[in-house]
């Protein structure tokens, strides 16, 4: 006779897993340019810098940029196809990131293609790395073909990037239609501009939200800061004086599991801040 | 106390407190440090348990509009009062669980469970229902004579993408994303909004019908005939069901005075 | 006389390859020509969207390629041009769903009907990026001034070098004031990098979002973008267009030294 099925506790976390496995979280978007790569970056910072050991695989490989923005793309000796392929060793391919002891990267290969990665083989390094880090971040390219499918086999949840352009949400709705019920997804808006939103000139987080109905996770101000740091290779979680910074380390914690205050706190923030500039000075 | 001050999404005026001519004079002063600055956004004002006469009420009326600021409203409440935290916390955006397919399976009525397992695990006992398997007497399976066609029945959204299609009918309990597909050879019924591409009677059948609680298709079908929705629909979101009348397709409410009776079918070719 | 089939690429995401699609056509057909924009990205497909046609759609590029319907049947007009019409990609479909010999074919056909065909391309360099090139005699690669778009676009001229395809290079989504603190890279740091003919300068501008969410493109209305657009069309055409200072009176005025965009 079958041994009856754990009995599942309604009252923790979807994702709660057994004590030593880590949580393999996928971000995705299906579009281009949202921000995959810069949350994947800053994320890991954030988590990292809460104390976890955490490590980025980037997934797009023949267009690798992970590495850019943790600025270790000089540092990179072994990347996934080697390690996949057994050329190399897990060890020797993990990059330490420059800022957090306990960050490490898996970068991409830039000269291969996506199509040479295993499925299978993508499943157990992921599974490798679960063994070891207590958060896996798999950067996910954009698109839907076999590299979104070779990022996704791994993860056992879902984090969607969107910004609030009509283009941006029909991609990502059909992404969260593919990946079905089965990775929980939660949504980060990013690059919201608060004046255009007012105006009405730009998509509002119930706009894009009336559509996908995701949990969500953060809400995120388009801040030129986050172009600098990716130039400069600095991931902008790494500052204390940005909206940007704070606005993924509260994400960060609310991926902990933490009951941090209501997701619209970036979008609040913003416009108050200009409130309390104009009521004297207090920020 | 500062009269102004930020809350939610929109401002608070501050009034409670204060001599009402010193806080609307205070008021006006900041609104006119910076013009147009709050413009588009709405205020409550809090004021004291005994209220704010008409004529007060409406000169801050109009003072905020003004400023293009409407007043939405006003509250006797102290900010520290516990009804009024209580009512700050139900209007916070929840968080949903998302549920694996295995967990749903477990406990069907999923609104209960929760309360459900948290009294019997204060009992001591185990969290979830485990269902025990009881020899049952032999079913007499009753003999039904199957519908043709079937209605195709799906429980959930569908995403931009997706497709469903159907010989019979099709009803889906859930949203139709801009994007998805729904194909029936019969009627379309969405409990929920329907913003993709609806085609009904897809294999000639003019009088099949598309209803939907939101109807918003980025394109409708019925047999032969296509219908995109000019825009600018200053309808308020009601339940409505699209046909064919006088070879064209048209919108119908689906309120209770109207009689919505099945016409006789008609076939297009 | 056969048209030009342009391929638009970029390699990274989120550049503005679909946008430029839209207005690069708009513009051309503004000036008179026959234009035919291809959205090749199937199941992902933003280009009738971003023209504001999504509504229209009946048939798509897939369709045509499985032979359930003829081209013409497929191609939207857009009421707003004498002659611009689009081809949809598919929406529930895979890029599985056509091969580079089918794509090929029908852009030759599609070529037989127009004076230009764009074939607005998918982000990446997998399956959807080879049939959009497969399909096209030159090609514009879109990038934006940032590290990792660069990256990208250089992987992509690698591949179409090696496919002997002309390109051209527009650079993106520009912010004079980050370039001139330092905090952007520069055009002339772009173009040493990628080293091909630059065919536009695109300034970032606020007005895209908006004109983009309510599918209209730029030469129709008073933006500031669209003497830019407009220029990158005469330079298609054959002309020699010097690219105007960022700091000519009516443009970025206030802004001091010799930056240029056009």
């Amino acid at each position: 006779m079958l041994p009856l099925r754990q009995p599942f506790d309604v009252a923790q976390s979807p994702a709660a897993v057994p004590v030593n496995l880590g949580r393999a979280i996928v971000i995705t978007s299906g579009k281009g340019g949202v921000g995959k790569t810069t949350t994947t970056a800053n994320l890991g910072t954030a988590l990292a810098k809460r104390g976890a050991n955490v490590a980025l695989v980037d997934a797009d490989v023949g267009l690798r940029n992970l590495d850019i923005l943790l600025g270790l793309e000089s540092r990179v000796r072994y990347h996934l196809l080697d390690v996949l392929e057994e050329k190399a060793e897990l060890d020797d391919a993990l990059v330490r990131d420059k800022h957090c002891p306990n960050l490490y990267l898996l970068a991409a290969a830039q000269a291969r293609e996506k199509d040479e990665v295993d499925t299978e083989s993508m499943r157990e390094l992921i599974e490798e790395l679960r063994e070891r880090f207590e958060y896996v971040l798999i950067d996910c390219p954009a698109g839907i073909e076999m590299g979104f499918t070779n990022a996704v086999v791994g993860a056992q949840e879902a984090i969607v990037v969107c910004t609030p352009e009509v283009s941006a949400v029909r991609d990502v709705d059909r992404v969260v239609g593919l990946l079905g019920n089965a990775f929980a997804p939660k949504l980060i808006i990013n690059r919201v501009r608060p004046h255009l939103v007012r105006k009405g000139k730009m998509l509002s987080v119930e706009d894009v939200n009336s559509i996908l109905r995701l949990p969500l996770l953060g809400v995120i101000a388009d801040e030129p800061e986050v172009i600098v740091s990716t130039n400069k290779g600095e991931p902008i979680a790494l500052r204390t004086d940005s909206q940007t910074a704070k606005a993924y380390h509260s994400i960060a914690a609310r991926i902990a599991g933490e009951d941090v205050a209501a997701p619209m706190v970036e979008y609040k923030e913003t416009f108050m801040d200009k409130l309390g500039s104009l009521l004297g000075g207090r920020r | 106390m500062a009269v102004l001050r930020g809350k939610g999404l929109g401002l608070e005026i501050a009034l409670g407190e204060r001599d009402f001519e010193e806080a609307l004079a205070e008021l006006e002063g900041k609104l006119g440090e910076r013009p147009g600055f709050y413009s588009g956004t709405q205020a409550t004002a809090a004021v004291g348990p005994s209220g704010l006469p008409e004529e007060q009420l409406a000169r801050l009326r109009t003072l905020l509009s003004g400023h293009g600021i409407t007043l939405e409203g006003v509250t006797t409440a102290h900010p520290d009062d516990g009804e009024e935290l209580a009512r700050r916390r139900a209007l916070r955006p929840k968080r949903e669980l998302q549920l694996s397919d295995a967990a749903r399976s477990l406990a069907p009525d999923f609104a209960g469970a929760r309360k459900d397992i948290a009294v019997r695990r204060s009992r001591g006992e185990s969290s979830v229902p485990r269902l025990v398997p009881v020899p049952e007497p032999e079913l007499q399976l009753a003999e039904i004579e199957p519908a043709a066609p079937a209605t195709l029945y799906h429980v959930g959204t569908l995403r931009g993408g997706q497709a469903l299609h159907n010989v019979g009918n099709i009803v889906v309990i859930g949203d139709v994303n801009p994007g998805a597909e729904l194909i029936a050879g019969g009627d379309i019924a969405v409990f929920g909004s329907l913003r993709g591409v609806a085609h009904a009677g897809a294999q000639g059948d003019a009088g099949a019908r598309v209803y939907a609680v939101d109807l918003s298709p980025t394109q409708l079908r019925i047999a032969t005939l296509i219908a995109a929705d000019a825009g600018g629909r200053e309808v308020p979101k009601q339940p409505e069901a699209a046909c064919v009348q006088n070879e064209r397709i048209t919108i119908v409410p689906l309120n209770s005075a109207e009689r919505f009776t099945k016409k006789t079918k008609e076939k297009v070719e | 006389m056969k048209a030009r089939k342009i391929v638009l690429t970029s390699g990274k995401g989120g550049v503005g390859k679909t946008t430029a699609t839209v207005n690069i056509g708009a513009a051309l057909a503004k000036r008179g020509h026959r234009v035919i924009l291809v959205d090749t990205d199937i199941g992902l497909r933003n280009l009738d969207l971003v023209l504001g046609l999504e509504k229209r759609i009946v048939f798509d590029l897939v369709e045509v390629v499985e032979g359930r319907c003829q081209v013409r049947q497929a191609l939207i007009k857009d009421k707003r041009f004498e002659s611009l019409a689009i081809l949809p990609a598919a929406q529930t479909r895979n890029k599985d769903a056509i091969t580079e010999d089918q794509m090929a074919r029908l852009m030759d056909e599609l070529a037989t009907m127009a004076d230009y065909v764009l074939i607005d391309c998918p982000a990446g360099i997998e399956g959807g990026f080879r049939n959009a090139v497969a399909g096209a005699d030159e090609a514009i690669v879109v990038t934006t001034p940032e590290v990792s778009a660069i990256r990208d676009a250089d992987r992509v001229i690698g591949k179409l070098a090696e496919r002997s395809i002309p390109m051209r290079l527009i650079v993106n989504r520009i912010r004079p004031d980050m370039v001139r603190s330092g905090d952007m890279l520069s055009i002339d740091d772009v173009c040493e990098i990628l080293s091909i003919e630059l065919l536009g300068i695109i300034p970032d501008d606020e007005e895209i979002i908006d004109t983009t969410n309510r599918g209209e493109p730029l030469v129709l209305g008073d933006y500031r973008l669209r003497s830019i657009y407009e220029k990158i069309v005469r330079r298609l055409e054959g002309d020699l267009i010097p690219f105007t200072n960022l700091d000519a009176p009516g443009f970025f005025g206030r802004l001091i030294g010799a930056l240029k965009a056009g």
